[in-house]
């Protein structure tokens, strides 16, 4: 199952989205018990594409949070097929698709 | 609605006791079939007390965001300090433990159980039984616990495992494992209490005006002791009778004694006068106060003791 899950609905000509992305985001400054720091792993980029065509994306860093939640709204209509992925610090990636309601 | 093998008897019993009650008394009524099935909604982990009904996690969707999303958050992740519903996995064992529905609940029947009992907060017990079905798959389904296809109803709601059950065990510590006596067993009349752990357990409650035994409690052994020797030295009673006898008790407040020097403890004895210190003594740990007085040694006693400390 992905890591991210996405609502989608139009209203009035906008899509509202919101999404949830399931991450350590890690900072690489926290310790563990032993008193050696846990490494850095934290979400870099994501990116929000409506058909194809880039809507949104940011650049996260280590002031966001665990398991960050992201809501924006573009224009848009519905049935859109929107698909919201990430790159983390350690160069993974994922993504997740969703049709607009 | 299911009935439980010994809740019949209790059904069984509560009929019999309404009976015997309704004759003599004129109170109670017998309670109804009706009556104890509006009580009788808890669901058992086995699933045993499911209604039948069914619900999916599509038709939930829709029903959590409108019941549901506005405290728990769309995805359960809880609005403000509302309550975390998914997420928190591996968490237990670190400094803040996130325990929701997927990393902590051990058995789902729970899940249909509260919502069914208690939910939406300000409408509890206003879902009906698919639409419960329906709310737990979505939460379970926020939980990564079930595919988005699945479908709750008796049998597989029951069937579902939550992944934190085995981190549950029964109570494995010696002194729970005691076998329960059912014949031939000590008579609770025979038993006294041996010992209290001095100045933590809290015991001058027995003693004043109560008729229990004081000293059955605390250090019983010297408060004895303390009522032959102030007897026999009781025209000499001072700084040595106090050593021997009454500082075994007094020097350390054992079993609520006052001790010498809180001067408080004693001004509402010494005021009560020694007729009433005197009735008040009916046993051992009572008596050297009682006896000593009748010899004439209390008051000076008293106040030798208070000005020595």
């Amino acid at each position: 199952m992905s890591s991210i899950r996405i609502k989608a609905k139009e209203r009035k000509g906008m899509v509202d989205v919101k999404s949830l992305m399931k991450h350590p985001m890690e900072t690489g400054l926290r310790k563990d018990k032993s008193g050696k720091k846990i490494p850095e792993h934290w979400i870099q980029d994501v990116t929000a594409e409506a058909n194809g065509k880039v809507v949104f994306a940011a650049a996260f860093n280590t002031s966001i949070s665990k398991d960050p939640y992201l809501a924006f709204a573009y224009a848009g209509a519905k049935g859109d097929t929107l698909k919201i992925s990430w790159k983390d610090s350690n160069g993974a990636t994922d993504s997740a698709e969703t049709k607009v309601k | 609605m299911f009935k439980l093998p010994n809740l019949a008897v209790a059904a069984a019993a509560i009929v019999l006791a309404g009976a015997v009650q309704a004759g003599p008394l004129g109170i109670g009524s017998t309670a109804t079939p009706e009556m104890i099935a509006g009580w009788d909604i808890d669901i058992r982990p086995d699933g045993m007390g499911l209604p039948p009904g069914r619900g999916s996690v599509a038709e939930g969707e829709p029903l959590y965001e409108a019941k549901c999303a506005s405290c728990h958050g769309l995805f359960g992740e809880g609005e403000g300090r509302w309550p975390i519903l998914a997420g928190g996995e591996g968490t237990l064992d670190t400094l803040h433990p996130e325990k929701t529905v997927g990393s902590y609940w051990p058995y789902a029947s729970t899940l249909w159980d509260y919502i069914h009992r208690a939910m939406p907060y300000p409408a509890p017990q206003s879902l009906t039984d698919d639409e419960t079905y329906a709310i737990s798959a979505y939460v379970l389904y926020l939980n990564d616990i079930v595919d988005d296809d699945f479908v709750a109803d008796r049998e597989s709601f029951a069937a579902v495992k939550m992944p934190n059950e085995p981190n549950f065990y029964i109570d494995n510590r010696p002194d729970v494992q005691n076998t329960r006596c059912m014949e031939n067993c000590a008579d609770p009349a025979n038993f006294t209490i041996v010992t209290t752990i001095n100045g933590v357990t809290p015991t001058g409650h027995f003693k004043e005006d109560s008729g229990v035994a004081a000293n059955h409690y605390g250090d019983s052994e010297p408060a004895v002791k303390a009522v032959e020797v102030a007897m026999s030295d009781a025209a000499t009673a001072g700084k040595s009778v106090y050593d021997k006898a009454c500082q075994a008790c007094h020097g350390m407040g054992v079993a609520g004694a006052p001790k010498v020097g809180d001067a408080s403890a004693w001004v509402d004895r010494i005021q009560t006068g020694m007729a009433s210190m005197s009735s008040n003594a009916i046993n051992g740990y009572q008596g050297p106060n009682g006896v000593m007085p009748a010899k004439g040694g209390n008051m000076s006693l008293s106040d030798e003791e208070v000005s020595m400390a």
